[in-house]
This record gives C-alpha cells, structure tokens and sequence, in this order.
C-alpha cells in the first residue's frame, strides 16, 4: 500500500515499460501530418532547384530563356543572398553557388511559381553557363592532390591518436620500432562504400515571412542548425527566426544537416517573391542531392603476441568528405576515435584523413564514421585469427576491454562496461562457439557459415563536445498537475517524444498521460542541442529528468497533507505564477579531454554490442542470406524495452542492407541509381529474425535508472558480422563493403584461379 | 511523383475489342500515339521517370477490362490465358496451379503484392523487356502470342515476337489477346529461378523459366528461357538442342556451360555485371539439368 500522504507515489513507474506511443495512434491512423501535409497557406508558391550538371567548373551565367514567359515565376540566384554561406564548421560551402561549381547536383539557382507544372518548365528554361574543370572523384586521387580542387591541398582535417611509444619525441619511429617487435604483425586494406539514408519521407520544407521574421516549418532532426543557419544567412536577429519541426518520417542523419539548405532556399525564394514557399523533393532529387554515409579506406597493421594479446595498432583512415566540409570534421573524428575498437593497445598511432571530391558532400547518417572503422577493424581481428589459426570470437573476448583498462584515447574505463556479458549471452544463444568449431555447412549447393563482431559506440558528443554545446532543457508546470517538457530534441521516429514522457513522468511521480511534450519550435523550446550522437535519452533525457524533478520538488514544497499534486501544483501557479524548470546539461566532472593531444575521455560512456549473424551463401548464385541474426547489446537501462529493440534491430538491419546490397552506382560525378528500384535496401523478407538480447549495465549518469545511448550502436557492426559469416560459409575473405554476389562471385573466382596456380 | 501531379491525359475505355481495334486503327492511321493500359505498372515508372513522349501526350487506352482479355481457360493441351489477367489471379488459378506451376511460382516473384495485383502478362509481353520474368517464364512453354486488328487476328510464336531490346512484331494497331501455352506432360518436370537484386521488389540479374520431358535418361521435349542475358529473352537454342541431343548421363558442366555461354550475351548495367550473369546464367541451367538427373 502506497501512503495516502503521497498520491503522486501511487502511479507505477514507467520506465522500463512497453507504454504506448504518444504519436503512434496518429501516425497508423494518418492524421499525424507531415510538411507536404500541412495545408496550402493563402498564395503559397511551389519550389525548385536549378542544379548544376558538371561536377566541376567555372558558372560565367545563369541565363533564363527569353522566349519564356517569366512573369509569374520567382527566379533567384547567388546574387539575392544576403550572405552566401552555409553556416556549419568551415565557410565554404555557398547557399548558391556563386562563381564555381564543386559537385554534380550543387544549387544554382532556384524557382518558384504557383502552377506546378510551369515550375518544371521553368526549371528547363534555365540555363547554366559552366566552363568545365577536372574533377576528382576518388578519395585516394584526392590526397595525391594532383588536381587541387579543395584549400591547398584537398586535405580537410587530419587527426592523430597515440598511446604508448608513439607518444615519445620520435612517436612514429618509437612505434613502429615497437609494432615490429611484436610476434605477429597483419596488415590489411579495408573500405567502405556510400549509404543513403533513405528515410520513408523525403526532405520539405515551407517558408514565409511575416511581421515576426522569417518561418520555416519542415521534415528536420536539429531546428537550431537550421535556426544558425537562417541568422547567418539572412542576418536576422535570433527572435526573428521562428524554425519548427514538422512530423518528420525518418532521418538516421539525413535530417541533421541538408534541412539547412532547403529551408533557406525556400526561405529565400518567400522573401523574393512575398509569398509562402514549399519546396518537396521527390525520391530521386532527394537521393541526388542530399548527403550520404562517407565512403572510407582504412590501411591497418597491428602487432600481438603469439597467444593473440594485441600490443599495437596502427590505422590510416581515409574519409571521402565530398565538395564541401559540411560535418566531415566530426563525422573523421568519431570515426578515429572508434577505430581502436574495444580492445586492449598498448601502443597505439592511429591518422585520420578527410579530403574533398567532387561529389555532393557526404554527411551525417547513424554510426557517424564509427561504422567505417569499426568494419576496418573488425575485420582485421578476423584476419589476425585467421593468421593465428583462432577462432576470431575467441581473440576478440580475450582483448575485450574491462574495468580499468585503457582505450585507445587513453581513457581509462570505470563503471558501465557491458562488453563481456554481451559477448557471453550473444555467444550463448547462438551457439556461436560449437558453430565455429563446427565449421561451414554445406547442403547441395548451399553453405551456411556463422560470424561475429564485437563492439561500442560512444554516446553525446565527443570529447568537450557537451561542455561547449550547453544544451538546455525546459519543463513547464500546467493546470491540473500537468507538465510540458519543452525541448529541442525532435521525434523523427526514434520515439523520443514517448521517452521523454516517461522519463519526466517518473522523474516528477506523475502519470504518463499527465505529461506532453511540446512540438520543438525554436520560438517555444530551448537549444537542448541537436538530434544526433545518440545523445537524446542519455543527455537531453538526463537533463528532462532533472527539471521533471525540480518541478515536482516545487509542488511537494507546497503541497498539504492530503492534497494531490494537481491541486498543489494549481495553487502554487496561483501564488507564485508560471513555474518553469530551465536545466542546462553538465558533463559529470571527470570528464577530462585533450582536444590537442587527442587523449582523455572521449566519450563519458560507452554503449556494448556484439552482433552474431548466421548466412547462407548460394554456391551457384552468391546471393547471402541472412537467416538469423542475434544481438546482445549493454544499453544501459532501456527505458522502453520494445523501442530500444527496435532500434537496434532497424539499426542492424540497415548495417546488413549496407553490407549486402546497397551501393550507390556513380558516373562521372552523377548518381546512376537513384532510386529505390535500383539501389536496393532490404525488404521486410530480406530482414532476418532478429533475436535482441538487452544487457543493462547502468551509467550512473544516464536517466531512468542509468540509460546510455544506442540509436547508431547497431549500425557499427553489423556488416563485419554478415562478412565474417560468408568468409565462416565459403572461405573467402572480403575486406571491402558491399558484398553484392558480382563481388563474392569475382572474389571467389580471383581465389580459385590463385588456388589452382 | 503522385497521381495528383500526373499531366492530364486523355483517357478512353472501350467497351469492346472490335471497338479497341478500331480505334487503334483509326488513330495508327493518323499517326496519333496511343498507349495501351493494362495493369499500368510500366506505364506509371515511364512516366515518372519521365521517358513517355508527352508533346503531345498519348491518348491512354484501358483494355485491363475487355472480356476478350479475361480468363483462363484450359483446351485439351493447350493453356489459353488472357493477356488482362493479373498475376495475383494466376497465382490464385487452380488450373493455372495444377497445369502450368512454373507460371503461379514465378507470380510470386514480381514486384511486391501491389504489383501483382495490377501487373497482367500482357503488359509484360507489350513492354518486352529483357529483364521480364513473365516472358521468361511463359516462354518456357514455347507459347504463341495471340494479337488482334482491325485486319484479323494473328498467332505469334515466341521465338518470333521479339526483336530487341524492348522491340517486338507487334505492329502500332494491333493489341495482345492471349497467351497460348502448348503444355508439356502432366507432371513434367520444371523449374523457376529467379536471382534477383533481393526477395522482394526486385528486377531479374538472370531469372531462369524451365520445363522438360524426360524418359527413359532422354530429355524429350524442353523449354528454357532466360531473364536479363541479352537484348530479348533468351529462348536458349543450342543449349536446348545439346540437351535433347545428349542422354542426360553424358552431358558435363563443361559441355552445358559452353553452349550455355553462347546462348546469351548480356551486359554490365546498374543491376549486375556481364561476367556475373554469364556464370549465374551456367549455374541455374546446370541446376534444372542436375533436378534431371544430369551429372552437371
């Protein structure tokens, strides 16, 4: 029995519970409504873009065909904006471009016109004049930096990781002295292939401008990127950008930073015309246009001990940022910084690299460069067993880092580490070891093979990250014991806005339908911080439950005995007027990172994961199968068991998409396949049965009891996984993604004709 | 690209076939574009992307409704289906089931089940690309292609209905009726495979439709046609003939994969490459012959 004395006690916590999604019954009845839902304003005007066809040159004209009929149509062009600059890290992307083109698909120009159909035409009676350049479209032929199409160099940002002998005076020497001294030193080449996104709604976006400013309602993950963005380019003040978030369908990162671009060019044509303007991108603009998953190339050797005990890792990662730098700097970083994987090094000299190309800048998608290197080294750990004669689950439990033990960024880990218990209980279910031993089964013209990876993503930004971003969260007290969190975090399908609600309802001792969660607008909701980094419930969920709390500490202050929260709350409301808890997000204090020396605490904690996949290989056709795929993954403290499942089985099945069949097919710059029918994600019958095991090793700063973040976590490692499977099933070793049968096929065929030589 | 923003064609829906044929001739005549509906499945992807003439736009033409196009309907020996039915009711034909399997398997492999729903045989035979499992499949019983004009009504082997790549004998007046397939014994021996870019939504690599006869360790009668290795489906002659040449005892992998690779001449496209589908191509036909009985 509860005490009569605390009815705001007597509700069941919520946290841990499969409650129902506060947007799903709209969503599955379709009343939710996403941007190219919401009704026509008075006058509204169709967008689009002129975009360039040459990957690389000089623009001498927009020219507009005169025997057009122009007069209702809103033309804009480089020269209408007010400051030419994608606001981001570096200032060299342009809204427009102005003088050069540095990709295929760049913005030019854009129209707007009321008749849709007339748009198209007018978007045809644009011509651009460009001068060609030559271009490059290879990340290794970028660094050669014969053409220079980028700064001085082509070179955007480099990082350098030591630990160990590399950190003397003569680091590289001092290492490479100590990686030859090892007893078995591997090498090996691994790469990485782009990723779209392909979120189910496309990017859209609709602008206007009134007596308040400028408004901009869209599909988007961080409204206030878009908000710097809009300040920047229009040269506003903060008030008079107004930047909402319109239910969004999707984003894994395609949300984070391009949202920026269409809603100023929709913003720029509303102000030139005077009218609301909508721009929607179809699937195939959607897919040309915007950014995709950074291909990369990682050269790895690494010295260990006879008996498997890894002492040194050495690691060059190479990352294809595209035309522009856009998040590249981040995207390289948390690439390097997982690179290490979650093992033991003693000596550690691991570069990065991002150089431009032309091609449309790559961007941010779920994994965020840990993806690229944790195939790297992941599959590198295969050939070290290989080359030991080891199973390669046993070599990667053995340097499994525990308590105590040191990254590779020097971080030494305490508290929260799930590692070994998922390797054990992923192990355990799916029998991964005897299946190894076993070896491939092979039944008429079909072999089945078992692999794994090991794994851990850190959650929030990296390093001072957190430190310098401040993000902020509100939550209001309402009439009748009700509380609105107001923050800028935003749902894209993820299921933030039900996290939210049941972490501030337990934090506050409320029922869960006593709390809503407000539509993330920038004029209503405080920077809490973008979307992205697995960062939502482990720092912006931290920091609703602080405010949750102090709400409620507020009420009891004042509540009688007997008296419920609501009528508390609605007398302190009486007295004391609106009640709001504003909470900014500190990082716990012993964070301690080095952004010169790349050393310390990269992350505060890390989220755990091995995946094991069992495939079938066709002999005949080499087509892979995923027949079941099992996961163990720390999470921490799964605030909503059924969504976090989710989440780690979409993720994974993205990886598997990534590993399997995806590839974006270039030509001289242009995208070949851009569209569904021919770049080819997995359908609901390619999907494997998932069987999703939740390990919770709670962080002591996480909510709900200790939640870390896991939204990218399953996308890291599951292609190493199905790869270490079909080398398991037909003994061929593949180290560059995708594993498309053309590519087993031509692998299998290189490896028989070495064999019989 | 949505219904709402499709331009505004002109639309007709005969009520019957004399009627379709006249019309067809009538604007063939003018030299008016016409375009034949059916389930609309091609149509739609050509419009949005964008590779349907439309200065000036074609009058669009229904037939997915004219009786003359519905059915099926079994005599004696030969396998008559209309080229209106849908795959979703061959999948669901008890006689298409029972007698032609290889047709109600490989339903299950285009598209998704909206697809099937709409997407007719017709149409795939009008469309004639290289990449067709229906044509593939159905070509595998050697069928005739029945058409219709205002001249008469004309039987079309199939080894003689394509010509290239998306080109068929079909002349601008005329207008599929059916398909007649000659089937093979009851109970022989078929097979359906189609290797595609996934399980589901997916456009053929190489889709194998097969169908054999066999007595005695001899190959009788035998059909097979392959999907996406060459400008048309790949009806497979020299392989055909080698095998109902050979006992199947003595054929090899050798000898198979040789005239296999004679028989089709694919390319390097978007999907797969030539290489690629040259060995899947050897692979799946050696897979029906060793179902044979062949040491292949």
């Amino acid at each position: 029995m509860h005490d009569a004395n605390k009815p705001r006690d007597t509700r069941a916590p919520v946290v841990g519970e499969n409650v129902t999604r506060l947007d799903g019954a709209a969503k599955v009845t379709g009343v939710a409504r996403y941007v190219d839902d919401l009704p026509a304003m008075p006058g509204e005007l169709h967008g689009a873009t002129v975009r360039s066809p040459l990957p690389r040159g000089v623009l001498r004209a927009v020219m507009l065909d005169p025997s057009f009929d122009w007069s209702d149509v809103t033309v804009v062009t480089a020269k209408d904006v007010p400051d030419n600059v994608v606001q981001l890290i570096v200032d060299d992307q342009p809204v427009l471009a102005a003088e050069r083109v540095n990709h295929r698909y760049e913005p030019v120009a854009l129209v707007a016109c009321a008749d849709k159909a007339k748009l198209a035409r007018a978007v045809a009676a644009v011509t651009l004049d460009i001068e060609p350049l030559p271009a490059v479209f290879d990340a290794e032929e970028s660094l050669l930096g014969r053409t220079v199409i980028w700064g001085e160099s082509n070179v955007q940002n480099r990082y350098l990781i030591t630990k160990g002998a590399a950190d003397a005076d003569d680091g590289e020497a001092a290492f490479e002295a100590a990686l030859r001294a090892c007893d078995v030193v591997v090498r090996g080449e691994y790469s990485t292939h782009h990723q779209e996104q392909l979120y189910i709604e496309t990017n859209g976006m609709v602008a206007w401008w009134d007596d308040d400013g400028v408004h901009a309602t869209g599909s988007l993950q961080c409204p206030y990127y878009v908000h710097k963005a809009f300040k920047r380019c229009f040269h506003l003040e903060p008030e008079q950008i107004h930047i909402t978030q319109a239910v969004t369908g999707g984003g894994f990162g395609g949300k984070e930073e391009y949202p920026s671009l269409i809603a100023m060019h929709a913003a720029l044509l509303a102000k030139k015309s005077g009218r609301p303007v909508r721009m929607i991108y179809d699937r195939v603009e959607d897919f040309e246009a915007t950014t995709k998953r950074h291909p990369s190339r990682c050269i790895v050797e690494t010295g260990c001990d006879a008996d498997g005990t890894l002492r040194a890792l050495k690691m060059r990662v190479l990352m294809d940022a595209g035309a522009y730098v856009t998040l590249s700097p981040v995207v390289l970083s948390r690439g390097v910084l997982h690179a290490g994987g979650c093992y033991r090094w003693r000596d550690v000299r691991i570069e990065g690299v991002s150089v431009a190309t032309n091609t449309p800048p790559n961007g941010a998608f779920r994994g965020f460069g840990a993806p690229q290197t944790t195939w790297a080294i992941e599959r590198h750990l295969d050939a070290v067993a290989r080359r030991l004669g080891i199973d390669a689950g046993e070599l990667k439990r053995k340097n499994l880092l525990a308590e105590g033990d040191s990254t590779a960024t020097s971080q030494v880990l305490h508290g929260s580490i799930g590692g070994a218990e998922c390797v054990e209980k992923a192990f355990a279910a799916s029998d991964y070891v005897a299946k190894r031993r076993r070896g491939p089964i092979v039944e008429g013209r079909k072999a089945r093979g078992i692999g794994c990876s090991v794994f851990m993503h850190g959650g929030g930004f990296t390093g001072s990250g957190e430190r310098m971003l401040k993000g902020k969260v509100a939550v209001d007290l309402l009439l009748g014991g009700r509380l609105e969190v107001r923050s800028a975090s935003t749902d894209i399908g993820q299921g933030t806005e039900t996290i939210f609600a049941q972490i501030a309802a337990d934090a506050a001792g409320v029922s869960i339908s006593a709390v809503s969660v407000a539509v993330p607008s920038t004029t209503r909701v405080p920077d809490s911080g973008p979307t992205v980094a697995s960062r939502t419930v482990m720092v912006v969920g931290s920091i609703v439950e602080r405010a949750a709390r102090e709400i409620a500490e507020r009420v009891e202050a004042v509540r009688r005995a007997g008296e419920s929260f609501a009528a508390a709350g609605d007398r302190l409301l009486a007295q004391e007027g609106p009640q709001t808890a504003l909470v900014q997000y500190e990082p716990p204090a012993w964070v301690n990172w080095d952004d010169k020396r790349y050393k310390g605490d990269a992350y505060p904690v890390y989220a755990w994961m091995v995946d094991v996949a069992e495939v079938e290989v066709d002999l005949d056709t080499f087509e892979t199968r995923v027949l079941e795929f099992w996961s163990a993954a720390d999470v921490g403290k799964a605030i909503h068991p059924l969504m976090c499942k989710g989440q780690l089985e979409g993720g994974s099945l993205q990886a598997i998409g990534w590993a399997l069949s995806e590839e974006v097919v270039w030509k001289d710059g242009a995208i070949v396949n851009p569209r569904m029918t021919n770049y080819i994600i997995p359908t609901a019958l390619d999907a494997p049965p998932f069987h999703t095991i939740l390990v919770e090793a709670p962080y002591a700063h996480g909510p709900g009891g200790g939640a870390k973040g896991i939204g990218e976590l399953p996308m890291d490692g599951g292609a190493s996984a199905v790869a270490a499977a079909v080398e398991h099933a037909i003994g061929v070793a593949i180290d560059h993604l995708p594993l498309t049968p053309e590519r087993l096929f031509a692998a299998w065929a290189r490896s028989n004709s070495e064999a019989a030589q | 690209m949505s219904l709402v923003d499709l331009p505004r064609y002109e639309f007709a829906r005969p009520a019957t076939l004399d009627e379709t044929c006249a019309m067809l001739a009538e604007r063939e005549a003018k030299r008016e574009k016409t375009v034949l509906l059916a389930g609309g499945t091609d149509f739609m992807v050509q419009v949005s992307q964008g590779k349907l003439a439309s200065d000036p736009l074609p009058l669009v033409v229904d037939i997915g409704r004219l009786d003359e196009l519905r059915g099926v309907r079994l005599d004696g020996s030969r396998l008559r289906i209309g080229a209106a039915v849908t795959y979703l009711e061959l999948q669901r034909d008890p006689i298409v089931r029972e007698y032609a399997p290889l047709v109600a398997q490989m339903t299950h492999d285009i598209g998704g089940p909206t697809i099937q729903a709409r997407g007719t045989l017709g149409g795939n035979l009008a469309t004639a690309s290289p990449a067709g499992d229906g044509i593939a499949a159905i070509a595998a019983y050697d069928p005739i292609i029945e058409v219709q004009s205002v001249r008469g009504r004309r039987r079309i082997p199939m080894a003689e209905l394509q010509t290239g790549y998306k080109a068929t004998t079909r002349a601008g007046d005329e207008l599929i009726v059916a398909i007649e397939l000659p089937l093979p014994a009851h109970g022989a021996a078929w097979c359906w495979r189609k290797v595609g870019t996934r399980l589901a939504q997916a456009i053929s690599k190489v889709a194998l439709g097969a169908v054999a006869e066999v007595s005695g360790g001899k190959v009788g009668r035998i059909g097979l046609a392959i999907a996406s290795v060459g400008p048309t489906t790949s009806l497979l002659p020299r392989t055909r003939a080698l095998v109902t040449a050979t006992p199947l005892a003595n054929l090899t992998a050798a000898t198979v994969d040789a005239v296999v690779a004679e028989d089709v001449s694919p390319i390097d496209d978007v999907r797969s490459t030539r290489e690629y589908r040259v060995h899947t191509a050897k692979a799946v036909v050696r897979g029906f012959l060793r179902e044979l009985g062949a040491p292949v």
